[in-house]
């Protein structure tokens, strides 16, 4: 019985032509913003291997000079870009993509591609990810707002329950049909991202089609919450009009006003540090080291002594390699413990309120699964990080080698000393290695289980709903 | 009149009513207030830039009453360029959350990209947004209005009393003007008081004509609405299509519109790469580097301080002669790429009346002072300044002449020249004709549809 309804529902949700004239505009808009991402990660893509070619040719043609001034001179590395992100660019038109790495300082990922657009980027962006997150719930609040309550209204619910049909069977079959029109209006969609995601050249990538697996997973729950939901506010509400009003404003609260309620009210509680703090306790600490005893002179005037010591020498002239190598050397390494506990106090905040924002997906399930959806597409600030920390270890080891060079190779006070192409050559290229599905798993696992617990609280508002029905109208 | 009153106290007996009005004054106080923490928390990082700059210049100053200094001194110490507190912050946040307020120039690092950041913001919250005043206006006002103007008549004509009004040989529009009047004014004079306050909350004074243009734009996009309820309710035949229709109307202007503008802008002329610019202008130094090191080691050009004192005016002579050929070989790349910057903000100021949202939200961050044009003004300023110290010190480093007290007055000391109002005046004024003419078109769309014999029908 329970498919029979859900037939009926699905027969007259495609007859309804409201329903579709909006299915066919939210394909169309899924369709054009696909395409359109595809377009926008290829160039991204494009861009950041030619400025990394460039950026190469730059640090291996810098032409000879002392193997420390290269530390100076630095190079560039560049954020890759997640093949996903033509499905959901989540943060990254917000952070860099550049960060520059030199000697002595740990740089912060600089020029925002949003700092480069118009001020529209305000308006945020049409990706597949905010089409699915705030158009598909208006479309099934559309097919479900009158699925009980209309009937209820006309009176023809009282001559369908005189039947003999159980409730139960009526809304969880009309629950079906619904569901069903959703799944098949998506098929189209979901075979055009897929088709779209096969042609970037990273397809391959491991895990990819895992994420992408996921993420189906996260988007069909979501849209499930929604229809159980409405279907349920139908069941429970008197006239058709009363169930539009109630979806809609939580459809309102839910997409329009918990995004930046939610991330204004976590940062209340969990400010972010001001630059030019973080910036000044970044550099005191650098200076006196983290404990504040033992300023970074002190330091090294033990570890000069220790190494004279050790090489039982008294002068560090005597010593057999350059002293000032060494001593670069042992300051990164002082300093690496500085920018790892500032860094990475820094960035378990930020991780801290966006964890906080999933939590509120408690009160609103878009918070969760907008958070669950920028992990599996490799937008989220977890991915940004690993980047950002994946740079730093670049950028220490090409200083060491450098350094080390410099230690070995110079002799001792010779400030003349230059070092050339085959040293810069022994440097490779970064690279990076992308989050394995496990690890990206790991960042959103709150958000899934606050979606699962959502999908169990509509499942039984909508059982709830169905054994108190109704017939009886205003 | 009579009818207007009439339909206001029926408006307001209704408790769902008092509902809306307090649930949207609530999100006014807070969008407002959002946006006033942000302004101040703005001034007070201006005037400790100030009070920095003030200092060092007292110091310089003071140091040359006594003795003539090296200009490498001075020069080597970064100043600052500030961009003043915005005139109507608690109005919009706009673009100042994003963009930099200020920007550090030293005269050795010239012609390196600016890599300014607004400061430390987690990206999640720059992707949400601001629970701002305009974000208020923008967005919610609209939805509050629809909430309470959706149903003028579709009710009516649903339960079949709409006959009945009509026999009473009124003009329907006239009666439905006056009953969607009766129902936006609560919710438009609320607005209008928290555009008023939002004005008050400044240390700016003259910011008069910028409170009162505001008000015509939030009046006029509020209209706007209003005219949207009037026309769907000319088609729909029930209470329920009436709201499916204005949420669709809503949907368009404010979600998919300004998002599917963005996208196609951003395809058609896409942002210039950032990052190959960075890498060019760093290939443009390599060569200038060449040329320049033959005779200098490098390890004296990054750590000057070691150089023997006879080398030190020749290091930095050649540091500058680098500096200047580098910046010629990448002005015309740098010219391209703030031109593609621009032309993008063209195609949107002049698509900006796709929909009214894009014209309001445009026209208030630019009334607030926190809009495109303002930051845009900053950035071009900032380079004219950086050409100002370049001119200034270069010449002196190069003839290795000291500064003196005669100098003092003198230094190049950056000033933000504010837009002038002419400027930003004719874009708002553009913008409020723009909403304007879609109100009344939306109006007189309504009026034509809502006919007694249309009606009846």
């Amino acid at each position: 019985m329970i498919f029979t309804i859900a037939r009926k529902e699905f027969v007259d949700a495609w007859r309804d032509g409201r329903f579709r004239v909006g299915a066919v505009l939210v394909l169309v808009l899924l369709a054009v913003s696909g395409l359109l991402a595809r377009q926008q990660v290829e160039r991204a893509r494009a861009e950041r291997e030619a400025a990394t070619a460039l950026e190469r040719r730059n640090w291996l043609e810098q032409g000879d000079k002392n193997s420390h001034s290269a530390g100076h001179y630095g190079l560039n590395v560049f954020k890759p870009t997640s093949p996903l992100a033509l499905f959901d660019r989540g943060i990254e038109p917000f952070v860099g993509t550049t960060v520059f790495l030199e000697a002595h300082r740990q740089n912060q990922t600089a020029f925002l591609p949003a700092q480069d657009a118009t001020s529209m980027r305000r308006f945020g962006e049409l990706s597949a990810a905010v089409a699915l997150q705030m158009l598909m719930p208006l479309l099934v609040v559309l097919l479900a707002f009158g699925a009980l309550a209309g009937e209820r209204e006309r009176g023809t619910l009282r001559q369908v329950l005189s039947t003999g049909l159980s409730p139960r069977s009526l809304v969880f079959g009309k629950t079906l049909g619904i569901a069903l029109t959703i799944a098949i209006l998506l098929l189209p969609a979901g075979a055009l991202l897929g088709g779209l995601l096969l042609q970037v050249p990273s397809a391959d990538a491991p895990g990819l089609w895992a994420r992408a697996g996921w993420l189906a997973a996260c988007y069909a729950t979501y849209l499930a919450i929604f229809v159980a939901g409405s279907v349920a506010v139908s069941a429970s509400t008197r006239s058709a009009r009363t169930a539009l009003t109630i979806l809609l404003s939580v459809w309102a609260v839910n997409c329009i006003v918990a995004p930046r309620l939610a991330s204004d009210v976590v940062h209340h509680f969990l400010p972010t540090p001001k630059l030019a703090e973080f910036e000044a306790k970044l550099a005191q600490d650098v200076q006196k080291g983290l404990d504040g005893h033992d300023s970074r002179s002190k330091s090294l005037e033990d570890f000069t002594r220790r190494t004279l010591q050790e090489h039982g020498k008294s002068r560090v002239e005597e010593l057999p390699f350059n002293f000032q190598g060494l001593v670069m050397l042992e300051s990164e390494r002082l300093a690496a413990q500085v920018f790892d506990h500032h860094f990475g106090r820094l960035w378990d905040r930020l991780q801290a309120q966006d964890g906080a924002v999933a939590w509120a997906g408690l009160a609103a399930p878009l918070l969760a699964l907008r958070s669950a959806s920028m992990a599996f597409a490799g937008t989220d600030f977890e991915h940004h990080r690993h980047f950002a920390r994946a740079a730093e270890n670049h950028r220490r080891d090409f200083v060491r080698v450098l350094n080390e060079d410099l230690m070995n190779n110079a002799r001792p006070g010779d400030h003349n000393y230059v070092a050339g192409r085959a040293l810069w050559e022994k440097l490779p290229e970064f690279r990076l290695e992308p989050i394995p599905p496990a690890g990206a798993w790991r960042a959103a696992r709150t958000e899934v289980l606050v979606l699962g617990a959502w999908l169990l609280a509509s499942l039984g508002f909508l059982a709830f709903s169905a054994g108190r029905i109704r017939v009886g109208g205003e | 009149m009579n009818t207007l009153s009439l339909e206001l106290r029926l408006f307001l007996a209704e408790r769902a009513t008092w509902i809306v009005l307090v649930l949207f004054a609530s999100t006014l106080a807070y969008g407002i207030a959002n946006g006033a923490r942000m302004g101040k928390a703005a001034h007070e990082s201006a005037q400790l830039v100030e009070q920095d700059r003030q200092q060092w210049t007292k110091q310089v100053r003071d140091a040359l009453e006594r003795q003539a200094i090296d200009p490498r001194q001075v020069a080597a110490r970064p100043t600052v360029a500030l961009l003043p507190p915005a005139p109507l912050p608690a109005l919009a946040i706009g673009q100042s959350d994003l963009l930099p307020a200020h920007e550090s120039i030293s005269l050795w690092r010239l012609e390196k990209p600016s890599e300014g950041s607004a400061g430390l913001e987690n990206p999640a919250r720059l992707l949400a947004g601001r629970f701002d005043l305009a974000f208020v206006l923008v967005w919610l006002l609209p939805l509050f209005l629809l909430a309470a103007a959706y149903d003028l008549c579709a009710g009516d004509r649903e339960a079949g009393t709409l006959r009945m009004v009509l026999a009473q040989g009124v003009a329907p529009w006239r009666w439905l003007a006056r009953r969607a009047l009766a129902r936006a004014a609560p919710m438009l004079l609320l607005a209008a008081a928290g555009t008023i306050v939002a004005g008050m909350l400044t240390e700016e004074r003259a910011v008069g004509a910028r409170v009162v243009l505001a008000l015509g734009v939030v009046l006029a996009y509020g209209l706007f609405w209003v005219a949207v309820c009037a026309l769907v309710n000319g088609f729909a035949r029930s209470a329920a299509s009436a709201a499916t229709g204005v949420g669709a109307v809503w949907v368009g202007f404010v979600l998919v519109l300004p998002t599917l503008l963005n996208v196609i802008v951003e395809s058609l002329h896409p942002s210039p790469p950032r990052a190959e610019l960075v890498a060019e202008s760093r290939a443009a130094a390599v060569e200038a580097e060449q040329r320049g090191n033959e005779l200098l080691s490098t390890f004296y050009r990054d750590h000057p301080e070691l150089a023997p004192a006879s080398m030190q005016a020749d290091i930095t002579s050649r540091m500058l002669a680098q500096q200047d050929e580098v910046g010629r070989a990448m002005d015309p790349v740098r010219q391209r790429f703030t031109e593609a910057v621009l032309s993008q903000q063209r195609v949107v100021d002049r698509w900006r009346f796709a929909s009214p949202a894009i014209a309001a939200h445009e026209a208030l961050a630019d009334l607030a002072g926190t809009g495109y044009w303002r930051h845009r003004a900053f950035q071009e300023q900032v380079a004219a300044f950086k050409d100002e110290l370049h001119g200034y010190y270069s010449p002196k480093i190069h003839k290795q002449q000291p500064l003196t007290k005669a100098d003092g007055p003198s230094f190049p000391r950056f000033e933000f020249v504010e837009e002038e109002p002419g400027r930003w005046m004719s874009r708002v004024a553009t913008s409020l004709l723009g909403i304007l003419a879609l109100a009344a078109l939306a109006a007189v769309a309504a009026g034509t549809r809502l006919s007694a014999r249309k009606l009846a029908a």
